[in-house]
C-alpha cells in the first residue's frame, strides 16, 4: 500500500471520534492560546532562573550585593509564575486529549515513557525552586552561599531539561525520522530514535538562547515599571539599574540568536526541501518581512535605549557623535533586511512588477544582501555596547592607543569580510553562496570575542571619568523597554507559527494527517490575532504577577516603617 | 500614577495594534488542504481559469522556473515584445493553435524549447490528472488570450488515459511508466525532468551533481540504489541539498527502464 493510498484510508477512517470540539471559539484556537501561553510562561520560568543564577554568581563573586537582591527580587516572581506555566500545560494537555484525542494517542503512544520523566522533573523542579527561594537568608554567607548557588544551577539543569523533552515532541511532528512512515506502528517506534530527531538540537539550542533574550526583556519591562513608578531616587537608581542588566542580557543573547536561527533553517532544508521551500519561498514568505520588521524595530530600540543611557555617564558625550552613523548603519540594515524577494504574487503584481522580482529592488532582497545586512547590524550593536562601556573610563595602559587601532581594525576586517563575501555572493552558484554566510558568521564572532578580550584587558585600572548616573534617565527610555518586551513576546509567537504552520495539513510530517476542518494553515493576518491576543493575555496576567510580588513585598516591609512616607518607604524594600 | 499605568497599556496596545495592522495588510495566502479537483462537462471558462491558477502557484510547481526569471520563460509577464503567454502562445509554432501548443509543451515538453532555454522541463501530463492540466491550459489561455478549453477536452484525456486519477494531488503516478514506457534512457530522462536539476552531455542545469562523467563516481548498482533511495548516499559537497532529489521515480519507471537508465549513465565515464 502506498503512502498516499493510507494517507486516504486514515482520512476516511475518521469517521470514528478523532477530532473534538471547543465551543464558542473552536478547537484549534483553544489549543493554540493554551499551547502559545504555556509555551510563553514556561520561557519566561526557564529565562528568569538562567538570569537569576548568573546575577547571582555576579553577586557571589563580584562582591557586589545589588545583584544577589535583584536575583531574589526575580526568583520570588517565579512561584507564581510556576503556577501559572503548570495551570496552561494542564490546560493544553486536557485540550489535545479531548479535542484532538487520535493524533494524543499517536503521540503517547510513542513518548509515553518521556511524559512520565517529564511530569517527575517538573515536581523535582518545583521543591528546588522553593528550597532555592526560601533558603535564600538562611543560606547566605560562605560555602552554605555557594551551596544554594548550586541550587539555581540545578533549577536550570532540570528546567532545561525539561524543555528538551518538550522540544523532543514538537520537533518529532516537524521532523520524523525517514524510515517512519503513515504505516509504522507508533508502539514499534523506539524512544530515542524519535526524541533525537533532525530539528531536535537546533530547537534546542535555539530556544535555550532564546529564553535568555525573554527571560532579560521581561526583567526589563519590570523595571521600567518600577522606575517608572519609583518615588524616591534611590528606587529609580535601583530600577534604571536593573533595567540595564535586563536590557544588556536580552541584547547580549539577541546577537547570537540569527544564528542559532541559520542553523534550525539549515537542518530544515536538510531534512526536507520542501518544508524549507514552504517556509522561505512559499506561502510563509510574507512572514519574513514581518519578521525582519520586528528584528528592525529591536534592535533599533535596544540601540535607542543604550545611546540614552549615555546621557547618564560623564565622559560619554565624545562619543555621542558618533552615534547618527550607527543609526545610519542600522536604518539601512533595516531596510535590506526587510525587502521581499521570493514572494507568492498573483498575475497582476507580477505583471506590475514587470517579473517575480522588482528590477532593482530584487537585487537586495536575496539572501547575499540579508546576510550582509543583518551581520552589519549585528556589529553595529556591538559597538554601541562598546562605546557604552568605554563611556566613563578612559585606559591608562601604555597600549591603549594601539589597542584602540587594532579594536578598530579588527571592526573593520570583520565589515570587510562581510561586504567581501556578501557582494561575492551575487557572482556563484547556490550552493557555493549558501557557504558565504558561515565565513560571515565567523568574522563577526572572532571580531566580538576579540574586541571584548582587547577592551576588557585595555581598561583594567582606567581612569574613570565619573560614576554612571543611575535613574538620571528620561521616560521615553524606560518606554522602549516595554516595547522591546511587547516585540520579544510577539516576535516569539510569530516564530511558534512558522515552526508549527510549516507541518501545514499534518500532524506529523508526512506520516499522520491532519483531517480536521482546521487543517488548513491560516494566514498570516488571521494569526497575527491570535498571536496579539496571546500576547495580551501573557502580559496582564504576569502584570499579575508582578502585582502579587509588590503585594508580598509591602507585607513584609509596611509594618517596620509604620510612620513612613510612601517615599521613604519605597526606599525600603527589598528591591535595593 | 494613573498616568504612568495609561501610557504603559497604551504603549502595550498601541505595539500590539501595529504589528497586527502590518500583519494584516500584506497579502494573505492560507495553505490550504489539497482538495480533489473535478470539473464537470459543463464546467465554465471561469471555473477552469481559478483551478488553473491554484494548480498553477500550488501543487503543479510551475512557478519554480517559470516565476522565477531565468530558468525558464516567465508565462505571466511580456518576453521581448512577444506579450503574456495567452498573447504569444498562438505564434510559437506554426499550424498549432494556442491550446494545441500549450498542450503539448506539458505533454511533450522537447518538441518546441524556446531559444535560449535549455530542456529541462518535466513531462507533466505524468504528473497531474486531465483536470489539472486542462485547467492550467485554461488559466495560461487567460493571460491575454483567448479561453477555449471547454469540459470536452477534460473528457477526451480522459478516455486516452483512463488510468488517470482525477484530482490525484501530485507527485506519485501510482506506477505508469514514463515516456510512455520506453526504455529509451534519453527519453526516460527527458521524461523524468532530470535536467531540470542535473547536467548531462552540457545539457541541463548544475543545481545538482553533473553526470556527465557519472560512471567515473558510481557504477550502475550504485546508480540504481540512488535513484531508488535519493538520500542512500548524498555526493560531496551536495550534503545541504540532501533530499531534493523526489524519491519517486522508483514507482514511476519500470524495471527495465530502471535498468537502461542505470546502464546508460553507468556508461558515462
Amino acid at each position: 500500500m502506498t503512502d498516499n493510498a493510507f494517507v486516504l484510508l486514515q482520512a476516511a477512517a475518521d469517521t470514528t471520534r478523532a477530532y473534538g470540539e471547543f465551543p464558542v471559539i473552536g478547537a484549534r484556537q483553544f489549543v493554540w492560546i493554551t499551547a502559545e501561553l504555556h509555551l510563553m510562561f514556561a520561557a519566561f520560568v526557564l529565562g528568569v532562573p538562567m538570569f537569576a543564577v548568573v546575577t547571582e554568581a555576579i553577586g557571589i563573586f563580584g562582591g557586589d550585593d545589588r545583584y544577589d537582591r535583584l536575583s531574589k527580587e526575580f526568583t520570588r516572581l517565579l512561584l507564581v509564575a510556576y503556577s501559572a506555566t503548570a495551570i496552561w500545560g494542564a490546560l493544553l494537555v486536557f485540550g489535545l486529549s479531548t479535542l484532538y484525542p487520535r493524533f494524543w494517542a499517536y503521540l503517547t503512544a510513542i513518548f509515553a515513557p518521556s511524559m512520565w520523566v517529564y511530569a517527575g522533573l517538573f515536581f523535582v523542579e518545583s521543591f528546588t525552586l522553593y528550597l532555592y527561594y526560601y533558603g535564600w537568608d538562611r543560606w547566605k554567607k560562605g560555602r552554605a552561599k555557594l551551596g544554594h548557588w548550586t541550587l539555581g544551577i540545578l533549577l536550570n539543569v532540570w528546567g532545561t531539561t525539561v524543555m528538551f523533552i518538550a522540544n523532543s515532541w514538537l520537533t518529532y511532528m516537524m521532523s520524523p525520522p525517514r524510515d517512519i512512515t503513515p504505516t509504522t506502528d507508533p508502539t514499534s517506534i523506539k524512544l530515542w530514535h524519535a526524541i533525537a530527531n533532525a530539528t531536535w538540537m537546533p530547537i534546542n539550542v535555539h530556544r535555550v538562547i532564546a529564553n535568555v533574550v525573554f527571560g532579560g526583556a521581561i526583567v526589563g519591562a519590570y523595571a521600567s515599571y518600577r522606575f517608572l513608578a519609583a518615588t524616591s531616587d534611590e528606587e529609580r537608581a535601583h530600577y534604571d539599574w536593573m533595567g540595564y542588566v535586563g536590557n544588556f542580557i536580552a541584547m547580549s543573547a539577541l546577537i547570537v540568536l540569527p544564528f542559532a536561527g541559520y542553523w534550525l533553517g539549515r537542518e530544515i532544508y536538510q531534512y526536507d526541501q520542501s518544508m524549507g521551500i514552504t517556509m522561505m519561498g512559499g506561502f510563509m514568505s510574507w512572514l519574513w518581512v514581518i519578521q525582519a520588521f520586528l528584528i528592525a524595530v529591536l534592535f533599533l530600540t535596544g540601540n535607542y535605549y543604550l545611546w540614552i543611557g549615555m546621557g547618564r555617564i560623564p565622559g560619554a558625550e565624545r562619543f555621542r557623535p558618533y552615534t547618527k552613523y550607527l543609526l545610519m548603519v542600522l536604518v539601512l540594515g533595516a531596510i535590506v533586511w526587510g525587502t521581499p524577494h521570493t514572494m507568492i504574487a498573483d498575475s497582476k503584481e507580477l505583471a506590475a512588477m514587470g517579473g517575480s522580482h522588482h528590477p532593482f529592488l530584487g537585487a537586495l532582497g536575496v539572501m547575499s544582501a540579508k546576510n550582509t545586512a543583518v551581520n552589519l547590524m549585528i556589529l553595529t550593536t556591538f559597538l554601541s555596547f562598546l562605546l557604552y562601556r568605554r563611556a566613563n573610563t578612559r585606559p591608562v595602559v601604555p597600549w591603549a592607543k594601539s589597542g584602540t587601532i587594532i579594536q578598530g581594525a579588527m571592526f573593520a576586517l570583520a565589515a570587510g569580510v562581510v561586504l567581501f563575501y556578501g557582494i561575492r555572493g551575487y557572482f556563484v552558484e547556490a550552493i557555493v553562496r549558501i557557504g558565504f554566510s558561515v565565513y560571515q558568521v565567523l568574522a563577526v564572532l572572532s571580531c566580538i570575542v576579540f574586541v571584548t578580550l582587547i577592551d576588557i584587558l585595555m581598561t583594567r585600572g582606567a581612569q574613570s571619568l565619573g560614576a554612571i548616573q543611575w535613574g538620571k534617565m528620561p521616560p521615553r527610555s524606560q518606554y522602549a523597554l516595554f516595547i522591546l518586551a511587547v516585540t520579544f513576546t510577539w516576535l516569539m509567537g510569530l516564530m511558534g507559527f512558522a515552526r508549527s504552520g510549516i507541518r501545514q495539513y499534518w500532524h506529523v510530517w508526512q506520516v499522520m494527517q491532519d483531517t480536521s476542518k482546521y487543517a488548513a494553515t491560516p494566514a498570516l493576518g488571521y494569526a497575527s490575532k491570535m498571536i496579539s491576543l496571546c500576547v495580551l493575555i501573557f502580559l496582564t496576567l504576569v502584570a499579575f504577577v508582578f502585582w502579587l510580588g509588590g503585594l508580598a513585598e509591602k507585607s513584609t516591609f509596611v509594618p517596620l516603617t509604620p510612620g513612613a512616607s510612601p517615599g521613604t518607604r519605597g526606599a525600603s524594600h527589598v528591591g535595593h | 500614577m494613573w498616568a504612568t499605568n495609561l501610557k504603559v497599556v497604551a504603549i502595550v496596545l498601541g505595539t500590539l495594534a501595529l504589528y497586527t495592522l502590518i500583519a494584516n495588510k500584506i497579502p494573505q495566502v492560507q495553505s490550504e488542504v489539497p482538495q480533489t479537483l473535478t470539473l464537470g462537462a459543463n464546467v465554465t471558462p471561469e471555473q477552469l481559469v481559478a483551478a488553473g491558477e491554484k494548480v498553477f502557484n500550488g501543487i503543479g510547481g510551475c512557478t519554480t522556473c517559470h516565476g522565477l526569471g531565468t530558468r525558464a520563460p516567465n508565462l505571466l509577464t511580456d518576453e521581448k515584445g512577444a506579450g503574456t503567454i495567452g498573447a504569444r502562445c498562438g505564434k510559437r509554432e506554426a499550424g498549432k493553435s494556442c491550446k494545441q501548443y500549450l498542450y503539448e509543451s506539458l505533454d511533450n515538453p522537447t518538441a518546441y524549447v524556446v531559444a535560449g532555454y535549455q530542456p529541462i522541463m518535466p513531462v507533466m501530463t505524468k504528473q497531474l490528472s486531465p483536470e489539472q492540466i486542462w485547467s492550467v491550459i485554461a488559466f495560461l489561455e487567460s493571460q491575454g488570450g483567448t479561453i477555449d478549453v471547454t469540459g470536452d477536452d477534460i473528457a477526451k484525456a480522459k478516455q486516452l488515459t483512463p488510468g488517470a486519477s482525477p484530482g490525484n494531488s501530485g507527485g506519485s503516478t501510482g506506477g505508469g511508466a514514463f515516456a510512455g514506457g520506453s526504455t529509451d534512457p534519453k527519453a526516460i530522462i527527458q521524461a523524468a525532468g532530470c535536467l531540470a536539476c542535473h547536467k548531462l552531455d552540457g545539457q541541463g542545469q548544475v543545481i545538482a551533481p553533473d553526470l556527465t562523467h557519472v560512471g567515473s563516481r558510481r557504477d550502475a548498482e550504485s546508480i540504481r540504489k540512488k535513484i531508488l533511495d535519493p538520500m542512500s548516499s548524498i555526493a560531496k559537497g551536495y550534503e545541504k541539498l540532501a533530499g531534493i532529489m523526489p524519491k519517486t521515480f522508483g514507482s514511476m519507471m519500470t524495471a527495465s527502464q530502471l535498468e537502461a537508465l542505470a546502464q546508460f549513465l553507468a556508461a558515462h565515464k
